[in-house]
């Protein structure tokens, strides 16, 4: 939302005006010398939105309020993993196991709909809380005293990629900035030398909205994701075969030199200082990121509990080392990881999708899952980073309580299923709101996804409804018009 | 953002209880509202478009649809309804206290009494949302008015004066990227720096406007705006093979100079002008197929809006720049659109939807009735082939199952329904890509757009690839494919009534990529209503063989042979005589049909329709409507007439904006989409008007514009900063210098190629790869090392809707997914990466260096010098010949091209 007086303002004008929250960024001369103009120019007026030094765009920049986390790990499960077999719990289901659901739809999104069919998993009680989690996910059932579940979250689409969209960009459509993006942007990040968010895709590949999870939709482009994972490194960090270390040498340095004769001879141009500085960053990160990458350096114990020398199922040791890669950016300051468990659409064999052979397909993909983001939470824990580490599972919707006629899996369900949240300023080992006795709608605290999103920058420190850029007509936000912080979960 | 009402509050003492009958708005109802609803409903915020701190605000009905305020029906007012909590989650407010008993009475009461709200008595007044600039109509001008004049008169007013012009080499380069994305080369520099004439700059703009190198350019600026892509986008984001027409066609408009007011026209309706590929327009945004919708109707009807959505989007943004889009689930929050207007302007689309087809021609009825004929030979060749295939009989051995086409026939057997039971295959679990079922007279019954409706065991769903809707699409192909679950099943199809059949057609897969999952051991079956199934053929008379040899003619005696031969030679001729008759290339476009009926829909949701509308413009700006039964063509043909009128206020100011945006980096208006009242008030509002009268004048020629501008001594104005006007106007929004900036993706990778010597200035056609994969699942795999197509101009690529390209794509390279109507400038480590390290630097720095050789041979300053000539040209500098001989001399001439490539000066428009 912008103020009628503003209207005449141009659009840096209008950034200014949120200046006095962002002003924690240590001002160059290069931003000063737009700040005194436009401070001449304008005025003084207060505002949500961040000021970005464009020779230090990940600087990292105060929030809205006093936040309770300072990093995102979001572990996003693709192709809607059942909230049935997981942690929702409906032993109403299991009597109802045969049935037909009576009023239920005849038509879902694949096709015809079947029988209900009962948990394919046994469920037993947990830790203190007791709360009953399924025998597919034993290692992370562990956690569950400090899981904070949201079990009646509900989507606005029905089909994955539109629905992944909505759920890291909150829209369905292609094209909006993803929640690590807004995160980046409004904060910056607290490690200068590493990108300020990353997306670590899974090794069995990309998921089904693919860039859209980390793109920097009408953001700058500074604060998309890079994607890189422990098998593949960030493209083009070094020079190809062929070129010897001399020449990359030689070449880096003409070029210094080149551009500071450049901008010498266009004395306060901030767009060349900018170009230099970016280069400068990233021949930091052609250091930082091999080291970060570089896993010989743990140990064989952290290797073993994650799963990570599993050589039986190296997808299973891929996966494993992606949440190790995952540790490490967190404890060096990246400011939103985001780590995928699952690929595209392949009819369930890469990915959540069971709609033909869930049981048997999900026999494989919680074997990848659960030990290796089980450790890792617990690695987080043990280091003491979820003090200021928020930590996301989240899937794109649910599935349907009954079996799809003819098949032994069950179809999209958007209208109720869990995903839930630990780590810094999460309340521990609660279970907020609740699916109907069979778990096919939300029926109870009913949370659209924007509240989820809300949650998350929420504990970030950020104001879902302040935090906005401007495009096409619209303060665009990560929550569009909607949107409310689900207290319940918070400490 | 809170400061444009300069409310004086009136505080109230909250004593005056409530004294029956005698109600006062000021005294009793508004502290009500002040002190519970105007957090969400009043200045600041006005949640579900509701405002309750004005009468007009109050009484509206919000997006609801429903008034709030009902006088004297307190009951049926959604005010009371709200605050009493009838229903538990609308119930107002909703956090924190609740109205007491008191409150809700005096509420009740003063609705009951009429609700009586003296307009008087309002502290804030409502804005009239149509007194906006841009709705305006455009002031006339007389006198000899320029670009320069206008400019001037804007800097002396703040105390600036323009910069002195630019030398002629930065103004020669400038022109040169600024209109045709591409450097001049050395020979054009060295023919402009010694041609002293006064129309040598002119003669330079008119060279470079005649280039076929300026639409490629300038068509990337609008596909930018309409979001283009060759693929459909979301999960699946399969190739739009046929998109690439569009974009040749906006190329090809840009270089004729196309009216602007007939661009538009030809893009909304270019069917009715011979213009067919322009429709394209209508269907640039991404868009889920059919295979990725839900097959519920809920989901089918959320998808028909979504597709009508992005066309009024992609309409109101592109040409009005207005976010019409924003009130497709209530009125728009800033400008004067309601939600009624909405889908009144999308009632102007309902006979639209997205589709690919052929492009209209010219064919002639002669040439059409020809390839009917043609047409109809082939069938009865294939007809006369099919009566050649043994008849199932007794004792009779049929040649072996093939993946291309099997053919089974049999005595004429009357049936409703026709059974197909796989029992084996060569491999994995059967598919079928067609189950044609044959009549006596030869008509296959089996199409779905008959009726026939199809069941089958068990069904194994790829989107868009396998689905039992495909097995009788009356489409061939893997891609257009049923296939079953398991090893094992059927599938059947119904007929609306009985038929007498006689043959059975199916294959794997007819267009001969695959022949796995074939049918080898099988049954088909015929039944009646009754259920009494008849086998009429099976695979136990079939010899066994080699599944892909297509025709297996040798169960056929020697005449038979021959006459097949002949027919199969004649249906070969036949079918190339066809393809040249009818060969017309494919348009991804607008697909035209009867408009389906439209309704203003609650809160934008596909499943709450309410009251019917009819095709109408924006209610601010024009009374233009049309009857509900308007066809097609006349609804978007009078939606483009609306808005290409010169009096329509916005059109040519939004237009010319973008053009000067192009010219400029920035638009007069800065936010080009969004002319509305959340957009940028004009920097030059007298400029922009006069710019716009100056292009109806001219008769919307775009070329006209350029000129105006480019010869302008704004224009030509040196591009170094001034510390004193810098510290006024940073942003340059009052041109006091010539704000340069980084070249845009495309055209960085044009120009390394262009200066390496190996850029393929081919035009037109199907793009050329980025990735491996045209689309589709399973990641986009980087091409790396480019030759042939691959290095043509970067608009002619293969576009791949969200995917970055690797290299370019991080230097603010639109993804296609909303709207880009400015590209950023930002500048990234990435970018470094990317320019430092990809191979495609490497591979152009090789080229550049071997092309410099060619030239002037081994001697090092000479090598230097032409390198400088080629990238920036100019010659180096003595201290830069000192510092490019050690490295020439010691890491090699490619090392020196790198360090160009990635340097400010080569990224720059000066």
């Amino acid at each position: 939302m912008i103020d009628h007086q503003a209207e005449h303002l141009s659009l840096g004008g209008r950034g200014f005006l949120n200046r006095r929250a962002f002003l924690g960024n240590n001002a160059t001369a290069l931003s000063s010398i737009a700040l005194t103009s436009l401070l001449g120019q304008e005025g003084l007026l207060a505002g949500d939105r961040p000021v970005i030094d464009p020779s230090q765009p990940y600087a990292p920049r105060v929030p809205h309020f006093a936040p309770k986390a300072k990093k995102v790990l979001v572990i996003f499960c693709a192709g809607a993993v059942s909230q049935l077999e997981t942690w929702d719990y409906k032993p109403e289901l299991i009597k109802q196991d045969g049935k037909p659901l009576e009023g239920g739809p005849a038509v879902t999104f694949q096709g015809p709909a079947g029988n209900l069919a009962r948990p394919q998993y046994e469920f037993r009680p947990r830790g203190q809380t007791g709360k009953m989690v399924s025998d597919m996910i034993p290692h992370l059932a562990e956690l569950t005293d400090d899981i904070a579940f949201i079990h009646s979250l509900t989507s606005k689409s029905n089909t994955h990629g539109p629905a992944e969209n909505f759920l890291s960009t909150g829209f369905v459509q292609d094209g909006f900035p993803s929640m690590g993006g807004w995160a980046s942007y409004a904060l910056g990040s607290e490690n200068q030398n590493l990108p300020a968010f990353v997306s670590i895709p899974d090794p069995r590949g990309v998921p089904q909205a693919s860039v859209n999870n980390w793109g920097p939709g009408f953001l700058p482009a500074e604060f998309q994701g890079t994607p890189f994972s422990a098998s593949k490194p960030v493209r083009h960090l070094k020079s190809p075969l062929g070129v010897s270390p001399e020449n990359d040498r030689a070449a880096r340095s003409l070029l210094q030199r080149m551009n500071a004769r450049h901008l010498k001879q266009h004395p306060g141009d901030g767009q060349l200082a900018a170009r230099i500085a970016s280069y400068e960053l990233a021949a930091r990160m052609q250091l930082s990121v091999p080291e970060i990458s570089d896993l010989s350096t743990e140990p064989a114990h952290i290797m073993k509990s994650y799963g990570a020398d599993d050589d039986a199922n190296p997808t299973k040791a891929g996966f494993a080392k992606n949440c190790i890669l995952a540790r490490r950016l967190l404890e060096n300051g990246v400011r939103f990881v985001q780590l995928f468990n699952g690929a595209y659409a392949s009819g369930g064999k890469l990915n959540w999708d069971g709609h033909s052979d869930l049981k048997g397909q999900y026999d494989v993909h919680s074997e990848i899952l659960d030990q290796p983001a089980a450790a890792l939470i617990k690695d987080l824990k043990a280091r003491g980073l979820l003090e200021d580490t928020l930590v996301v599972w989240c899937t794109e919707f649910g599935r349907m309580p009954m079996f799809q006629k003819g098949a032994q899996g069950r179809d999209h369900n958007p209208d109720g299923f869990t995903c839930w949240m630990t780590g810094a300023g999460v309340k521990p080992g609660v279970s907020h709101g609740l699916t109907d006795e069979l778990g096919r709608k939300a029926v109870e605290d009913i949370h659209p996804l924007y509240d989820f999103n809300a949650t998350i920058l929420h504990l970030l420190g950020l104001d879902h409804e302040r935090l906005t850029f401007y495009h096409n007509g619209i303060e665009r936000r990560l929550t569009n018009v909607e949107g409310n912080v689900i207290k319940e979960v918070l400490a | 953002m809170k400061l444009q009402f300069t409310i004086a509050f009136i505080l109230f003492s909250a004593g005056g209880k409530l004294s029956a009958g005698s109600i006062d708005f000021v005294r009793d109802i508004r502290p009500i509202f002040e002190g519970n609803c105007y957090d969400c409903h009043g200045a600041d915020k006005q949640k579900s478009g509701l405002r309750l701190d004005m009468r007009s605000g109050a009484f509206d009905a919000g997006e609801f649809h429903q008034p709030t305020i009902i006088p004297g029906k307190a009951d049926e007012s959604n005010l009371i309804r709200f605050v009493r909590g009838d229903d538990e989650e609308m119930r107002m407010p909703p956090k924190g206290e609740r109205l007491t008993k008191d409150e809700i009475a005096t509420l009740t009461a003063w609705i009951e009494q009429g609700a009586i709200w003296p307009e008087e008595v309002d502290l804030v007044k409502p804005v009239d949302r149509t007194d906006h600039w841009s709705f305006k109509p455009l002031k006339p001008f007389d006198g000899d008015q320029n670009i320069d004049f206008f400019v001037r008169e804007k800097l002396t007013s703040n105390g600036l004066v323009m910069s002195p012009p630019a030398d002629r080499l930065t103004w020669l380069r400038r022109v040169s990227f600024d209109l045709t994305g591409l450097p001049p080369t050395p020979e054009q520099i060295a023919a402009f720096l010694v041609d002293t004439d006064p129309g040598a700059h002119a003669r330079v703009v008119d060279r470079l406007l005649s280039s076929p190198r300026y639409g490629e350019r300038w068509a990337q600026h609008w596909l930018d705006v309409v979001r283009y892509a060759d693929t459909h986008g979301f999960e699946v984001n399969t190739p739009r093979a046929n998109a690439w027409p569009y974009r040749d066609y906006v190329i090809e408009a840009f270089n004729n100079d196309t009216p602007f007011d007939k661009f538009i026209r030809e893009q909304l309706a270019g069917d009715q002008f011979g213009k067919d590929a322009a429709t394209g327009f209508l269907v640039t945004a991404a868009r889920l197929l059919p295979g990725q919708i839900g097959k519920d109707a809920a989901s089918l009807r959320l998808a028909r809006q979504d597709e009508l959505g992005e066309i009024v989007i992609n309409t109101s943004e592109a040409f009005l720049g207005l976010s019409v889009g924003c009130a497709r689930c209530h009125n728009h929050k800033f400008d004067a659109i309601s939600a009624k207007d909405y889908y009144s302007m999308q009632a102007f689309f309902a006979g639209v939807s997205y589709g690919e087809r052929p492009i209209q021609s010219s064919k002639s009825e002669t040439e059409l009735e020809q390839a009917e004929k043609l047409k109809s030979r082939i069938r009865e060749i294939d007809r006369a082939f099919e009566n050649l295939v043994p008849r199932v009989s007794p004792g009779v051995e049929r040649p072996p199952v093939n993946a291309l086409l099997n053919i089974d026939r049999f005595t004429p057997v009357k049936a409703r329904k026709v059974r197909f039971t796989i029992k084996k295959t060569n491999l994995y679990e059967p598919c079928i890509d067609e189950l044609e079922v044959f009549d006596s007279q030869g008509n296959n019954i089996a199409l779905a757009s008959l009726g026939v409706e199809r069941s089958a065991s068990t069904t194994k769903v790829s989107a868009n690839q396998h689905q039992i809707e495909f097995i009788n699409d009356g489409r061939f192909g893997n891609e257009r494919s049923w296939m079953c679950g398991q090893t094992t099943g059927w599938i059947m199809l119904k007929f609306p009534h009985e038929h007498t059949i006689e043959r059975i057609v199916w294959a794997r897969d007819r267009n001969g990529k695959y022949a796995d999952r074939l049918a080898v051991e099988y049954v088909i079956e015929v039944a009646n209503d009754s259920d009494d199934w008849v086998v009429v053929a099976d695979s136990t008379d079939r010899r066994s063989g080699d599944p892909k040899i297509q025709r297996d003619l040798s169960t056929l005696d020697p005449k038979q042979q021959t006459k097949t031969k002949s027919l199969l030679e004649e249906k070969k001729q036949v079918e190339i005589r066809l393809a040249e008759l009818t060969n017309s290339q494919k348009i991804f476009g607008g697909i035209f049909g009867k408009p389906e009926p439209m309704h203003l829909l609650n809160r934008g949701d596909a499943e709450q329709p309410m009251e019917a509308v009819v095709p109408a413009v924006l209610s601010a700006l024009g009374d233009v409507t049309l009857a509900k039964d308007a066809p097609d063509p006349e609804r978007r043909l009078a939606l483009a007439n609306w808005i290409t009128t010169p009096k329509n206020p916005l059109t040519a100011r939004v237009a010319i904006n973008r053009i000067w945006q192009g010219h400029f980096g920035i638009g007069l208006v800065e936010t080009a989409n969004d002319f509305g009242r959340a957009g940028t008030a004009p920097s030059h509002p007298k400029l922009l008007d006069w710019l716009a009268s100056e292009f109806i004048r001219s008769g919307w020629s775009v070329k006209h514009l350029h000129r105006l501008i480019v010869r302008s001594e704004t224009y030509r104005q040196s591009e170094q900063i001034n510390s004193i006007a810098q510290a006024k106007d940073a942003d340059v929004r009052l041109l006091w210098r010539y704000p340069s900036r980084r070249l845009e993706a495309e055209s960085i990778r044009d120009t390394m190629l262009a200066v390496s010597g190996r850029l393929d200035l081919k035009t037109g056609g199907p793009g050329f790869d980025l990735f491996t994969s045209r689309g589709g699942l399973s990641g986009f795999p980087p091409i790396t090392k480019f030759k042939d197509d691959g290095l043509r101009r970067m608009i002619y690529a293969h576009k791949i809707r969200m995917e970055p390209d690797s290299v370019f794509g991080a230097f603010d390279c639109p993804d296609a997914g909303q709207s880009v109507s400015r590209r950023r400038q930002s500048t990234t480590p990435i970018q470094a990466l990317n320019l430092f390290n990809s191979q495609l630097t490497i591979d152009e720095s090789e080229a550049f260096a071997q092309r410099v050789r060619d030239k002037v041979g081994q001697e090092v300053r000479a090598q230097i010098t032409y390198t400088y000539e080629l990238a920036y040209g100019r010659t180096p500098e003595p201290d830069e010949l000192t510092d490019a001989k050690s490295v020439v001399r010691q890491n090699g001439l490619p090392t020196l091209c790198r360090a160009i490539f990635n340097s400010s000066e080569f990224l720059f428009i000066p």
